[in-house]
């Protein structure tokens, strides 16, 4: 009996946290799913309706123009912070003097919430006493800069603001990724005759794959989620026009009582997001099995 | 093919001397081994003379030019790594073209290399793999591949065969050999396995703490060690080295070793001048293990040298080809290498036969040789 | 990259340009990484008609403390007076068991998801990392309806029980990367010395957790601390967490903007994880590395 007991303890001991995570991620994606077939309204109902809420959410310009920004959003934060994070960390792998200084600067923004990021530079953009109220203030009268204000261009300040968060998280990604090259490697190609520039673009960047890759993932991930920042930052306007899936999902939700059209923005919002993780998941747990 | 000749080569980080004035020349298609353990130098002496690590002070010399000014792809050298850093996202084939392809060699000529030395490596169906798709041995293969291919003026491999198993690490070391007795070139080559030196180097340089201790041919590096360090460090079971006290007795030189049950083993010295000035002090006995054997084993030698001494031996080791066994000399426990059929257990005593004509002697507080 | 030891003079003169230009754009990048905490921070010590009308850049003409008084414990957020003080306790209340019980629970998972491997283990770690990546506009209506069933909506041990159930899969990610590198020979030992379960998960292996313990921490912390979502959705004046509050203090429609309060609320809202990663950075990155890249 006792014996019985401790071969299944492990799973027993397991299981509180499984049941909860079947229940509250699993169910509760089943439940939502379910909804988004629904003709819930302000509370939920079950009354099916094929698929009328997809349609009416596909034909709603709000969504058209989340989809739109998403896209926007998501390709430039993205490959901005690519950019910037893997050239920031080649930089700073030069033996830099001072890099233990320079690093934790570039880092920080990383751990303060998205509310305080937006907040900074809800102001700090703004015409009135930011950016450009500094530069009429220095002499520069004809500077104008009111993209936050601007509905063509205020998603733009979501992608800057954005990308001062997380640049140096990819930083640090890239870095660790540099530090991990074999110095040996970068020995025989200065032997080959390769200039600094050359190797970097033909030995050492290709090295990199996996971290691109992996930026990638977290970086498509947190720009689908992305929720705080436009709240913080623009309240989704002006007008709607940073209206995002997350920021559209949530005021059809719980402001505009369509509760259905909200899930089934939800649903695909989980159907972006596993697009990318998943595959993503199912190589690196096969590579693992497989080492 | 060119000569290297290194000059007073010091090296330091911030504060940290690394390498304390190195001199060694080897000639036009040499074989110069440095080893010595690990952390003293060798690495960074070689990728001081591939350019890889800036010198402090001193001179390089490749042919008769000096190569210091000299980025490490002008230098004209090719280098093996014991990592041997293939680039992982390219082909073999890329790989060795990668170095010609840097110095703008074009296509045809790059691809006629290729399969020359695919040829001579027997890698050519490898040609298309990525190194992860290859085994150690084969990883070893493709690094020497890309240095051959450049047909340089010296070759410097850096402990290229420690990542290798016992086996495969036998025959790839017989296979450079064979490489260097073809084609000629002068290599430098760094390992801390003592016996890769002995059996590849037609000059060993030996260092220590950055310190080049002793420098010359195999034979002169194990008959001859400069002091205790060399001595011990190189061959293996190393030197038996053993407190002795000089005394003249009759006119003939005498060294006296106490054994482990309280008797004098006394050795009596000829051709061993130097040693005059050392009479009545304690000084150091070199003998290797097999210049203690049994009396069947010693009948080859020299035998107005050897002398026949009964001792107790405490252990019997059986190594296939040889047998050791040791007894303590000197306060010490000594290694006699027998015949492989010699018939003796641990606890009797049995005669030894000292090959005196191999004894070397060292300074107890310089530690220097002496005789 | 080791410099090539050339004593020709223009390239020597061009490596010390290249050099100088280095660190020229390491610096302005300095700046800007910098700048907005800078703005932060000095206007929440100036005058409110200082910032109206003088340059956001520029240090006080008159220091004053005000701002940080009002927002800690004057402001008004919602439709109370009260400052951030009463939701700065409430994110406390809310983090402190959040973390330790996701902590715990994460531990044992890894221990038994690395260490007692079952038919059917990969497929269970499997679906716990996968509900790392959720979106949680998904869950916000069923989760709605569960705490109003507990009774905990709208209640601080509501939120706990939120986000102790979503950090759980990061939590147990972490963890189970960290004993899959734990030699396995060493819980065989204890196993055959005696050790039960819990007795190896004690005794072996939760003494040599503590850097995992500690990126875990700071992790979740660091997450909790700074969620709005759940915190904008489940919480009540009870409840609201420090985020939630900021965001009422900032976009509250009524009455002047008071920018000197905002920043300082701003600064209060960051100040925990900010001292967290001053404190222990090195941690902070190892965490959110192996938030990003497995193992
Ligand atoms: N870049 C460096 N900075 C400081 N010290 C170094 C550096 N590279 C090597 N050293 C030191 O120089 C000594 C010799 O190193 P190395 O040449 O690698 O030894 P080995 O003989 O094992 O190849 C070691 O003590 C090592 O710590
Ligand atoms: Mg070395």
């Amino acid at each position: 009996m006792k014996s019985h007991l401790q071969a299944w303890l492990p799973r027993i001991v397991l299981a509180p946290s499984f049941l909860l995570i079947l229940l509250f991620v699993y169910g509760f994606i089943a439940y939502t799913g379910y909804l988004s077939f629904s003709d819930s309204r302000m509370l939920p109902s079950y009354g099916l309706v094929g698929f009328a809420n997809y349609e009416r959410l596909f034909g709603l310009r709000h969504w058209k123009t989340a989809l739109n920004n998403l896209w926007v959003f998501g390709l430039l934060y993205i490959g901005v912070c690519t950019v910037l994070g893997l050239f920031l960390a080649i930089l700073l792998d030069q033996k830099i003097r001072g890099e233990g200084f320079i690093r934790p600067i570039y880092l920080y923004p990383m751990a303060l919430s998205f509310i305080v990021t937006g907040t900074a530079w809800k102001w700090f953009l703004d015409p009135g006493i930011g950016l450009e109220s500094i530069m009429h203030n220095w002499g520069w009268t004809s500077f104008d800069f009111d993209w936050i204000k601007n509905r063509n261009y205020a998603i733009y300040t979501v992608v800057i603001a954005a990308v001062w968060q997380s640049s140096g998280f990819v930083m640090a990604m890239f870095l660790a990724g540099l530090r991990g090259v074999d110095s040996e490697i970068i020995k025989a190609a200065q032997i080959d005759g390769a200039q600094s520039w050359r190797i970097y673009w033909r030995v050492i960047i290709p090295m990199m794959r996996p971290v691109f890759l992996s930026s990638f993932v977290v970086l498509a991930h947190l720009a689908i989620k992305a929720y705080d920042l436009v709240i913080a930052l623009t309240g989704g306007g002006p007008g709607r026009a940073t209206e995002l899936p997350s920021t559209f999902m949530y005021s059809y939700t719980f402001t505009r009582n369509q509760m259905g059209v909200g899930a089934s923005a939800a649903i695909i919002m989980l159907i972006m997001i596993f697009s990318i993780i998943v595959p993503y998941i199912y190589s690196e747990l096969r590579s693992e099995k497989r080492s | 093919m060119a000569s290297l000749k290194l000059q007073n080569i010091r090296k330091q980080y911030n504060k940290l001397e690394v390498l304390k004035g190195i001199d060694i020349e080897i000639e036009d298609g040499g074989f110069l081994v440095l080893v010595g353990p690990s952390g003293c130098g060798k690495s960074t002496l070689l990728n001081c003379i591939a350019g890889l690590e800036d010198i402090s002070s001193g001179d390089i010399m490749i042919g008769e030019k000096s190569v210091v000014d000299l980025h490490p792809s002008q230098r004209d050298i090719a280098m093996v790594f014991q990592s041997y850093a293939l680039y992982p996202n390219m082909n073999v084939e890329q790989n060795i073209a990668f170095g010609m392809e840097m110095r703008g060699i074009a296509k045809p000529e790059r691809e006629a290399a290729i399969a020359r030395v695919a040829e001579t490596l027997q890698i050519t169906e490898l040609l298309k793999r990525k190194p992860s798709q290859l085994s150690g041995g084969q990883r070893q293969r493709v690094a020497m591949g890309r240095a051959l291919v450049r047909d340089p003026q010296v070759f410097l491999f850096d402990e290229p065969l420690s990542n290798l198993d016992a086996k495969l690490r036998v025959d790839m070391r017989t296979e450079i050999k064979k490489l260097h007795q073809t084609m000629g070139t002068t290599i430098v080559y760094v390992t801390h396995d003592q016996i890769e030196a002995l059996t590849l180097a037609t000059k060993i340089a030996v260092l220590k703490f950055g310190e080049l201790q002793q420098f010359g041919t195999p034979k002169q590096i194990y008959d001859q060690p400069n002091n205790l360090f060399v001595a011990e460090f190189m061959g293996s079971p190393s030197m038996n080295l053993m407190r002795a006290r000089i005394i003249e007795a009759e006119g003939t030189l005498t060294a006296h070793v106490a054994t482990g049950q309280g008797a004098t083993l006394v050795l009596p010295l000829h051709g061993f001048e130097a040693l005059n000035a050392h009479k009545g002090t304690e000084v150091i006995l070199g003998l290797r293990p097999e210049a203690i054997t049994d009396e069947a084993s010693a009948s080859g030698q020299d035998q107005s040298k050897v002398l026949l001494q009964s001792c107790q031996i405490n252990v019997v080791e059986p190594a296939g080809s040889d047998t050791f066994v040791t007894t303590s000399l000197g306060g010490k426990e000594v290694i006699a290498r027998l015949g492989a059929d010699a018939v003796v257990s641990a606890g009797e005593s049995m005669p030894l036969a000292f090959n005196m004509a191999k004894a070397v002697f060292f300074d107890p507080s310089s530690e220097q040789r002496i005789a | 990259m080791s410099q090539s030891n050339s004593s020709n003079p223009t390239a020597a003169n061009r490596r010390v340009w290249l050099r100088a230009l280095l660190y020229a754009v390491l610096l302005v990048f300095v700046v800007y990484y910098l700048l907005p905490l800078y703005v932060m921070l000095v206007n929440s010590f100036k005058p409110l008609e200082e910032i109206r009308g003088g340059n956001m850049l520029a240090l006080p003409h008159i220091w004053t403390f005000e701002p940080w008084k009002a927002a800690w414990s004057s402001a008004q957020i919602g439709v109370q007076p009260t400052g951030l003080k009463p939701y700065f306790i409430n994110s406390i209340m809310m983090v402190v068991p959040a973390v330790t019980l996701s902590t715990l629970l994460g531990a044992v998972n890894g221990y038994v998801l690395t260490k007692w491997q079952f038919p059917g283990h990969g497929l269970v770690f499997a679906m716990i990392l996968l509900a790392c990546f959720i979106p949680f506009q998904i869950v916000l209506i069923p989760m709605a309806r569960v705490l109003g069933i507990l009774g905990l909506a709208g209640s601080t041990p509501g939120l706990v029980l939120v986000h102790l159930v979503y950090g759980l899969g990061f939590t147990t990610l972490f963890f189970r990367n960290y004993y899959a590198a734990f030699p396995t020979e060493l819980v065989r030992a204890a196993q055959m010395d005696g050790a039960n379960f819990f007795q190896v998960f004690w005794r072996i292996l939760l003494p040599s957790s503590g850097p995992i313990i500690v990126v875990t921490v700071i992790w979740q912390f660091t997450n909790i601390w700074n969620d709005f979502l759940f915190g904008a959705s489940f919480a009540d004046f009870d409840s609201i967490p420090m985020t939630v509050a900021l965001n009422n203090l900032v976009n509250s429609s009524t009455g002047v903007k008071e920018y000197n309060v905002h920043f300082a609320g701003a600064v209060l809202a960051a100040l925990p994880t900010l001292i967290v990663y001053v404190v222990s950075g090195r941690y902070f990155v190892r965490g959110l590395m192996a938030g990003a890249v497995k193992g």
